[in-house]
């Protein structure tokens, strides 16, 4: 399907509301991918949800207050069962329940959102500015910059990502963190394990278009025209890039969220008594089978964030690219 | 020592050592009373003790999350090798499965005679015991037990392939055990002591490192390390009512009836025929097992949620015994907790109570308010379940009102701490993880900024014994525990707060605890016997209390599991199934 006849569909699923003035004017990309955009009701409804989360996550002792619920490290021993001392579920004191030492599941949901969300906005920004100069230099200069750059890539590719966040987040968990207090223990071990682990991805892409960019024609005028290489760079290839990288962005960052649960399960990542989703579901293990809340909160959570990101990332796609959209 | 293996086990088993509360059940949803009485094992639940209708014969299967450590006597230190190695050797002494305060003779003939001295402790054997094994050894199978084969127990420990840390400790022999121990005739051992102190040393001759090796067979193992002895069980000589007929390590142990043992000589009833012990299992899974199958019992920490279910639903197969304490270790040596005032403020305002929940609730054990735990000589002497009644350790639940009297005591004018920031270690698996932060919430309502190391279990061990990696730089151990060796406050206390015992490795005295005079008194009650000693004891656990050497929190019970149709036998003095005395039904 080509494109005018896609905006002609659009144009006939919504049209425009008032006046209809500049109904026929010429509009800009950003205008266009507005419309298109707005036309996918459930990325729209995914990006509310995300919009919210980020509220909620920047607000969170408001909204913690708001609910009437304990700060998320308030231990109530008054909250566990007198005798065993297990968890008890959900009542009107404690929404979602406690964990094993009577902590609200509620607040730590919220206040776990700030470090999924932050660990993942941070690690995947790292990983687009990254993945982009390395792809832009690699794709653009070719040669021996491209072999080196290539090289080093599918080696990161290679690497089994999970085991040396593991390895990196014990080797600096102790003492002072690891090359001399660069790297602390906890988040930002994190932060950077993630962004390693996800910047070859987005660099290949951006090398691949960047290939197909440098034998185009306006290029080649710039480059007769006498522009420099950063130049060119920055002002003509850059720009044409913006599309793949926002989409693909959109796509790293759930993952990104999952990659942070799943360190935060194996005890990697933030330190004690900070909250985090992944590492509440590895607490609730072990009394799974009595205290189903404890895993279930943070674990609907978690589906429901990586699943608002994808449907936003696809929506995204669709209203970038059209001609990958659906018929 | 053997608490550093046992509790290893325990803690990374997260799974918790339940502990009963048990006589506690029923008012233990008060705050209050979780100090009550709890000695009651007559509650509820499975008693876990012998009977004189239990019967011979049967299989009895016993599945284990973890697996053994060291089979050789020698090496033994571990709750897990003790429940064979009692099964398949007979030790100088030994307690019989209901009754640890008193040990019966076993291999010995009557009750060890200690001089007036203290410095010589003389045994007698019993005649005819004769060694077991698997294939025929001629000149060991079918031969008698001698004196010089205890002798050689002893001896053997000096070589590299016989690691043993409490040898030294328990059993300072005049000159080392080859000439410190003299074999007049084949069944008399005299024990020459360095110093007085055959009143404790009397007391150890339980340990299995009594249990007889015969060197004409046993030194071709020894002369290797990996020590063959240890590392091929079923090849060992044995003494006890059953033999390893074979192992294979991490998997599977198979015990049966030694032919060469005569019951007449042993006060082991060794009911069943055939034990076949199973490693690996997965806690819950293996819980299960135990709970719905047959002639089961389990041999080592059950998971949390199992045993809530059997204490609601099963209570006739659930068993809860005590066995060793809990505490907070703070670096005496080190500001800003080298201030006893400091040490009883993080005392006042610890909520011990949220600990014990946190550890699994008043089953699987009670807020401690001293060292020595219940049932242990010097555990009434030094206050009971109540304790010595200082503020500081009065309500479970914290006190921060006393907690910042003692602060401003200790200079902080405004009863909050201000000075640089402390750290702390601690493991990071629960349930200990829990209680460690609990730990860490207690100290920030003090004002202390806390850097938390949590590490695996054995990285927190290996931290924490060693003193370079202690003295300046930690000043709070969060989660160590101790069991005793054998039933004796020496056991308990000694090596964990003699200031004297502090040793560069393997260091268990975490807090650094150094008081001349305390150390004084622990020598001279090393000497005393009977009333005295447990008076001497209970008055020191008192001062140590005092002192806040650490923070006592818990006294442990575990819960152990038996099948429906097993008649199981709790070992006291292990807190774990006596293979010798379970039965089938």
């Amino acid at each position: 399907m080509s494109t005018p006849e896609l905006l002609a569909d659009l144009e006939q699923a919504e049209p425009v509301p008032t006046g209809g003035t500049d109904a026929i004017a010429a509009r800009s990309p950003l205008e266009l991918f507005w419309r298109r955009m707005r036309s996918d009701h459930v990325a729209m409804a995914a990006l509310v949800f995300i919009v919210g989360l980020i509220l909620v996550a920047i607000f969170a002792p408001l909204v913690v207050k708001l609910v009437g619920a304990p700060p998320p490290n308030k231990q109530s021993t008054a909250a566990l069962d007198p005798l065993f001392g297990s968890p008890t579920g959900p009542s009107s004191e404690h929404i979602f329940g406690v964990d094993q030492l009577g902590r609200d599941i509620f607040s730590r949901v919220v206040y776990g959102a700030r470090v999924s969300l932050e660990v993942a906005i941070i690690s995947t920004g790292l990983a687009v500015i990254f993945g982009t100069i390395a792809g832009m230099l690699a794709g653009y200069y070719r040669g021996w910059v491209d072999t080196v750059i290539s090289r080093v890539l599918d080696i990161l590719l290679a690497f089994p990502i999970l085991l040396l966040g593991i390895g990196l987040a014990s080797a600096c968990s102790l003492g002072n963190g690891c090359l001399g207090g660069a790297i602390q223990p906890g988040l930002r071990v994190v932060i950077l394990v993630i962004a390693i682990a996800s910047f070859p991805y987005i660099a290949r892409i951006v090398r691949g278009q960047v290939l197909s960019i440098r034998e185009k024609e306006f290029i080649e005028a710039a480059k007769s025209l006498g522009a420099s290489d950063t130049r060119i760079i920055f002002r003509q290839v850059l720009p044409n890039l913006v599309a793949p990288i926002i989409v693909y962005t959109t796509l790293v960052l759930p993952q990104n969220i999952l990659f942070e649960a799943a360190l935060s399960f194996l005890g990697v990542g933030v330190q004690p008594p900070q909250a985090s989703w992944g590492q509440m579901i590895a607490d609730a293990v072990g009394v799974f089978d009595t205290a189903w809340w404890f895993m279930f909160f943070p674990g609907i959570a978690l589906v429901l964030t990586v699943l608002a990101f994808n449907l936003v990332g696809d929506g995204l796609q669709d209203a970038l690219d059209p001609k990958t959209g659906r018929g | 020592m053997r608490k550093s293996l046992s509790l290893a086990v325990l803690a990374v088993l997260a799974g918790v050592l339940l502990m009963a509360l048990a006589a506690c059940g029923s008012d233990s949803n008060d705050k209050s009373s979780s100090n009550g009485s709890s000695s009651g094992n007559g509650s509820e639940f499975n008693a876990a003790l012998p009977a004189s209708d239990q019967k011979k014969g049967g299989t009895l299967t016993v599945p284990s999350v973890e697996s053994f450590q060291h089979l050789d006597p020698g090496q033994a230190y571990f709750q897990l090798d003790y429940m064979v190695d009692y099964a398949v050797h007979r030790s100088l002494y030994y307690y019989k499965p209901d009754n640890s305060e008193t040990a019966v003779p076993d291999l010995a003939d009557g009750d060890p005679q200690v001089s007036k001295d203290g410095k010589t402790v003389t045994v007698k054997l019993k005649k005819g015991i004769k060694y077991g094994t698997n294939k025929n050894v001629p000149g060991v199978t079918g031969s008698e037990v001698k004196a010089a084969d205890v002798k050689y127990s002893f001896e053997r420990t000096s070589k590299p392939s016989v690691p043993n840390g409490y040898v030294s400790v328990y059993f300072p022999f005049e000159g080392g055990p080859s000439k410190g121990i003299e074999t007049p005739d084949d069944h008399t051992l005299v024990f020459h002591l360095a110093k007085p102190f055959g009143a404790t040393m009397a007391k150890a001759l339980v340990m299995p490192i009594t249990m007889p090796i015969p060197e004409r067979y046993a030194k071709k193992f020894d002369a290797d390390t990996p020590n063959r002895y240890d590392t091929h069980p079923d090849e060992q000589a044995f003494t006890g009512p059953y033999m390893i007929q074979s192992y294979s390590a991490g998997k599977s142990l198979t015990l049966v009836r030694n032919p060469n043992w005569d019951g007449a000589t042993d006060t082991r009833p060794a009911y069943v025929d055939k034990i076949v012990w199973k490693m690996g299992a997965d806690p819950t899974v293996r819980d299960r097992q135990v709970l719905d199958g047959q002639n089961m019992v389990n041999g080592d920490t059950l998971a949390g949620p199992t045993v809530k279910r059997a204490a609601t639903g099963a209570k006739d197969q659930i068993s809860f015994s005590p066995l060793g304490n809990r505490y907070v270790s703070l670096n005496t040596q080190k500001k800003p907790f080298s201030d006893v005032n400091v040490r009883k403020a993080v005392a006042a305002v610890l909520d011990r109570r949220a600990m014990q929940l946190a550890r699994g609730g008043a089953l699987v054990g009670d807020v401690a308010t001293h060292f020595l735990p219940p049932g242990l000589p010097g555990f009434e002497e030094a206050g009971g379940m109540e304790g010595p009644g200082f503020d500081f350790l009065k309500n479970q639940s914290g006190d921060l009102k006393v907690a910042q009297d003692y602060m401003k005591k200790a200079g902080y004018s405004s009863g909050k701490y201000n000075g640089p920031q402390i750290v702390m270690y601690g493991d990071n698996a629960s349930p200990a993880k829990d209680t460690t932060l609990v730990v860490q919430r207690g100290l920030e309502q003090l004002g202390f900024k806390v850097k938390f190391n949590q590490v695996e279990h054995s990285a927190f061990y290996d931290t924490c014994q060693t003193v370079a990696k202690v003295k300046d730089k930690i000043d709070v151990c969060a989660n160590p525990g101790w069991l005793p060796d054998f039933f004796d406050p020496y056991a308990m206390l000694n090596a964990v707060f003699n200031g004297e015992a502090i040793v560069p490795q393997n260091n268990v005295n975490m807090s650094l605890f150094d008081d001349k005079k305390i150390n004084a008194e622990m020598d001279r009650a090393a000497e005393l016997t009977g009333a005295e000693r447990a008076k001497a004891w209970g008055e020191i656990d008192k001062q140590l209390t005092e002192q806040v050497a650490s923070i006592p929190w818990f006294w442990d019970k575990q819960a152990n599991l038996q099948a429906k149709n097993v008649h199981g036998v709790i070992a006291k003095w292990n807190a774990a199934w006596d293979l010798s005395w379970t039965s089938i039904k």
